[in-house]
């Protein structure tokens, strides 16, 4: 993973600009010490590191204004970053660009429980805004395992996921009004506290979800509140194989069940979990669904009599049904311990995103067994089967040489795969660095240009987090006035990184 | 010229005719009017353009894979057709789309699947089950240089690029002529009933929304109209598995007891119902008033209301979406004056006044879209310029030149 050579007339100015920066925010809010910078200089992908030029953490929305128009004045690159927990080197810094830190932006403005509308600032941790509208019965929906620690702007950014978006959408559909500021430091109002506040304009907060902090600041968001279920409860569905196991999730969801969460583990998950939860599976299982239904209680228990007999059908050998909050608690323990407990079974393990149309999960987890082979590496799967989102888990020794290269590789031919299969590279963990180079699988040229012709609008100078989600940096000027011709390659000759 | 009076018409039937007439009409710099079926020509400004690019014959079912709740068709099919289809399977389109034909004297039969995304217009349900922008996975479609492009995918998650997807719903044609779209579907709810009762006054009505909204339910319908019979009442849809919507139903009618006089409608009845508030009938819009859609909160409705309704600019209204939208009529007496004084109030109680219906030369001097920030419609012009420089997709549909 290369990124574009860092701008020495710019880093030899460190000095100035932090003295500048320090105009702004105060003198205790830019952060240029080594060893204070160093905590910054990853996100949630360690094996990519870059130490910031700076750090900035402003304190409201006018100072993150002053600061971009400050950048933008010098040819500053900026990267945000909210809690850095992204999975695809999006809050990665530049080492030439400021990283500019929503931490101190952790207040909610508003709660207007009537029209179910919260006005939050971008480093509220989402976790957060469920607790302060918990005690009306509300509560934000969108719940990604990160949520105790990734932001409401981080997760605006990534259009962040989560078990329950099966049921209640991602991060867009609950995103009624954004104010975010520009690389010139002009601020806009999106949308607002109420539906179809966006309305009759261009739907310019729908692109701001989901752009990975190239498009502009997020300084403030408006989302949309819920009544929280009255009674949820989950079934766990043990199956023989892996592909019984599969044809149940889309069993499940032909018969006209949208189940609130339901999530797939292979025996390799279950067995490193079961020492974690001193709990045994049962021998003949080879794959594990978890399926939650929420709902009235009547409701509920009318569903879970129609997944059970789904279930039964499509082969599976055992079912267990929580019947108390605490039964619920403990069946969804082995997933959400998941991943750390991968975690013990190998010195390093590196996760993916890749998402598939649903009937498509047999053919492309057989070909990762297949892959599993080729590179020597083993690997075990968790994932949200229902919204057909994977997150293989390849386990690596980052102190063998070529190892975490293998790794890449590995996930990479999974990426692929799932492309071909007719999904896409990213669920919900978004391109950042870790899978730009694969964009042109997905993309024509032409489908590229048009995604960056759009950068272009909102970030001319191509300062804000340059480097990410595409394969090469935005030449704007050239796109502006060159004409263009179906399906020839325009810039063949632009450089990769 | 505009778009209801237009000579030339072209209609073509693949992607590949699509992205020939754009890249001669960039060429020429040749403005076009770009449309489905023209169902919904009356919504927005007038396009001055004497050519027409009508994308209704594009209309094949690309699949339709029932159990990865997506269908992907080209934008001409018609939502008549697809709805057939999806209810084939038990499936249906979340976002309820108007057709508003009786609104512009077209046929409803003929509103394409493109032109619900391109106008974006989300039904009653939308306070439960989300609007367009959050069913449309993705789209192919042609700027106005020519070239084919495609956003998004067909999976439900999808981080992969901008969500250009997003950005075209809505866009009324102004990006792109689409060419194709990718549509998450849901299982039709098995069970369906309407709570029939006696409105009070609005804001009574509006506290009584936010204490039902406020509960589970799967209330997918909240309005307040007047009936046929000049009585004013309030409409609340619940929706679900067949022992959910009994048990909510239960649960609601000891919530509604103390209004009394309620009335249940089930299943069939009950759909009818619904489908006249989603085509606006209980406006019972006459030929010569102008209509207009306001979208607010729900707590500032009932002062919005009233206010425009003793200024005159409201004649007849009914609410939806738990009040967070009114529609409303305009006699066309004074049309100009009400709509700027109409706006205004919109304006200062934070609202978005959308003209849905007018004579053609309000829609021209004020625009059918509210107005937006300074910054905005900058940003949102370098948008559009990003998908077409040259400003030939439906120039001036939904921007007004100042
Ligand atoms: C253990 C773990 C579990 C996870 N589980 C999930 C999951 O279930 N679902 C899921 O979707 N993700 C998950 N993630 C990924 C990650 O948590 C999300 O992507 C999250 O949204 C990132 O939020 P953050 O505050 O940490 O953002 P950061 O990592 O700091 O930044 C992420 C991106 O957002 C940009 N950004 C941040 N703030 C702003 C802003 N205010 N304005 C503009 N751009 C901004 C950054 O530039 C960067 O590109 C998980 C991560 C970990 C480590
Ligand atoms: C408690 C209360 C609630 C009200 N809620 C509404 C409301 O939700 N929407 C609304 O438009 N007005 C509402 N009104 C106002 C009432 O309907 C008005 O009387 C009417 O809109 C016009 O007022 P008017 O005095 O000029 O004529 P009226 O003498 O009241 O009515 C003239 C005629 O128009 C008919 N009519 C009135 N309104 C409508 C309509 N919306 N659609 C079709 N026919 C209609 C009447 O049935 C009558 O035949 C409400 C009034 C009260 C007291």
């Amino acid at each position: 993973m290369q990124m574009p050579e860092p701008n020495q007339a710019i880093i030899s100015q460190r000095d100035a600009l932090a003295q500048g920066l320090r105009q702004i925010v105060g003198k205790d809010w830019v952060i240029s010490d080594d060893a204070q910078r160093r905590p910054y200089q990853c996100d949630g992908i360690t094996a990519y590191m870059a130490m910031p030029l700076l750090v900035v953490l402003p304190g409201c929305a006018a100072e993150v204004q002053a600061v971009l128009r400050f950048c933008n004045e010098r040819g500053v690159k900026i990267v945000p970053r909210g809690s850095g927990t992204s999975l695809s080197g999006g809050a990665l810094p530049l080492e030439d660009g400021v990283l500019l830190v929503t931490s101190r932006l952790c207040n909610v403005l508003e709660v207007d429980a009537h029209n179910r509308v919260a006005r939050v600032q971008p480093g509220v941790p989402n976790i957060k805004i469920t607790e302060a509208v918990s005690h009306l019965g509300l509560c934000y929906m969108p719940d990604p395992s990160s949520q105790l620690i990734s932001t409401i702007g981080g997760n605006v950014a990534e259009n962040a996921g989560g078990v329950h978006c099966l049921k209640y959408g991602v991060t867009a559909n609950h995103i009624l009004g954004i104010q975010a500021v520009l690389m010139t430091g002009e601020m806009v109002e999106l949308g607002g506290a109420y539906l179809g506040a966006a309305e009759g304009e261009l739907d310019l907060m729908g692109v701001l979800t989901g752009s990975e902090g190239l498009l502009a600041v997020v300084t403030e968001i408006a989302v949309r509140l819920e009544p929280v279920p009255e009674v949820a409860r989950v079934i766990s569905m043990s199956f023989p194989s892996v592909e019984e196991a599969c044809a149940c999730v889309g069993a499940i969801i032909g018969v006209g069940v949208i189940p609130a969460g339901l999530e797939f583990m292979d025996r390799k998950v279950l067995d490193a979990v079961s020492v974690l939860i001193k709990e045994k599976f049962d021998d003949r299982t080879a794959a594990l669904l978890l399926c939650e239904l929420d709902g009235t209680a009547v409701e509920v228990d009318a569903l879970v009599g129609v997944v059970s007999d789904v279930a039964r059908a499509q082969g599976a050998i055992e079912l267990k049904v929580s019947t108390t909050e605490e039964e619920r608690q403990r069946i969804w323990s082995s997933r959400k311990l998941a991943f750390s407990a991968i975690g013990k079974l190998c010195p390093d393990y590196y996760c993916t995103d890749g998402t598939i149309p649903r009937n498509k999960l047999p053919e492309v987890l057989n070909k990762m067994a297949d892959m599993s082979k080729k590179y020597g590496l083993d690997y075990a799967n968790c994932f949200h089967a229902g919204d057909g989102n994977l997150h293989p888990i390849i386990m690596y020794d980052a102190a063998k040489p070529g190892d975490l290269e293998k790794a890449e590789e590995f996930g990479a031919d999974v990426l692929i795969a799932c492309v071909d299969a007719g999904g896409v590279l990213s669920g919900e963990h978004g391109i950042g660095v870790e899978k730009r180079d694969l964009m042109t699988h997905q993309f024509t040229e032409i489908d590229l240009q048009q995604q960056q012709m759009v950068k272009c609008a909102f970030d001319p100078k191509d300062l804000l987090n340059p480097g990410k989600m595409f394969p090469t940096l935005c030449r704007c000027a050239e796109f502006g006035r060159m004409h263009v011709h179906n399906g020839n390659l325009r810039f063949a000759d632009i450089p990769r990184f | 010229m505009t778009d209801t009076q237009t000579a030339a018409s072209m209609r073509p039937a693949t992607t590949q005719d699509v992205a020939d007439i754009l890249m001669d009409a960039a060429h020429n710099r040749t403005p076009l009017v770009v449309r489905g079926n023209g169902t919904r020509a009356g919504l927005g400004n007038p396009v001055a353009a004497t050519q027409v690019l009508e994308l209704g014959g594009l209309d094949q079912i690309d699949f339709y894979d029932p159990d990865d709740l997506v269908i992907r068709a080209g934008v001409g099919v018609t939502l008549e057709s697809v709805e057939q289809i999806l209810a084939q399977k038990g499936q249906y389109l979340p976002f309820e789309p108007p057709r508003y034909a009786g609104l512009y004297g077209t046929d409803g039969a003929r509103c394409t699947l493109g032109g619900a995304v391109s106008t974006a217009l989300s039904g009653p349900r939308r306070i439960l089950t989300g609007a367009v922008r959050d069913f449309v996975l993705g789209v192919e479609g042609v700027n106005g240089q020519g070239d084919v492009f495609k956003a998004g995918g067909r999976t439900m998650k999808n981080v992969t690029g901008y969500d250009i997807s997003k950005l075209v719903t809505g866009a009324n044609g102004t990006l792109a002529a689409l060419t194709s779209v990718t549509i998450k579907v849901l299982p039709a709810p098995r069970a369906e009933v309407t709570l029939v009762l006696p409105a009070a006054t609005l804001a009574e009505d509006v506290a009584l929304f936010g204490q039902m909204r406020a509960l589970p339910l799967g209330i997918g319908g909240l309005a307040r109209r007047v009936n046929a019979a000049g009585a004013c009442e309030l409409l609340v849809r619940v929706e679900g598995t067949v022992p959910g919507v009994a048990g909510n139903q239960q649960v609601l009618a000891g919530l509604l007891a103390p209004r009394g006089g309620m009335v249940v409608l089930e299943q069939e009845a009950s759909h009818a119902l619904w489908a006249g508030v989603r085509e606006l009938e209980c406006l019972n819009a006459r030929p010569d008033e102008l209509v207009w859609r306001v979208n607010l909160p729900a707590t500032t409705m009932p002062a919005f209301v009233e206010q425009a309704r003793s200024a005159g600019c409201i004649n007849r209204f009914f609410v939806d979406w738990a009040g967070g939208v009114v529609f409303s009529t305009m006699r066309g007496v004074q049309p100009e004056v009400d709509t700027l004084r109409y706006r205004k109030m919109a304006e200062q109680a934070g609202a978005r006044a959308t003209i849905l219906r007018a004579p053609q030369d309000v829609l021209v001097r004020f625009g059918a879209f509210p107005p937006v920030s300074a910054g905005v419609a900058t940003l949102g012009a370098r948008t559009r310029a990003a998908f077409d420089p040259a400003g030939i997709l439906n120039p001036g549909r939904m921007t007004v030149q100042a």
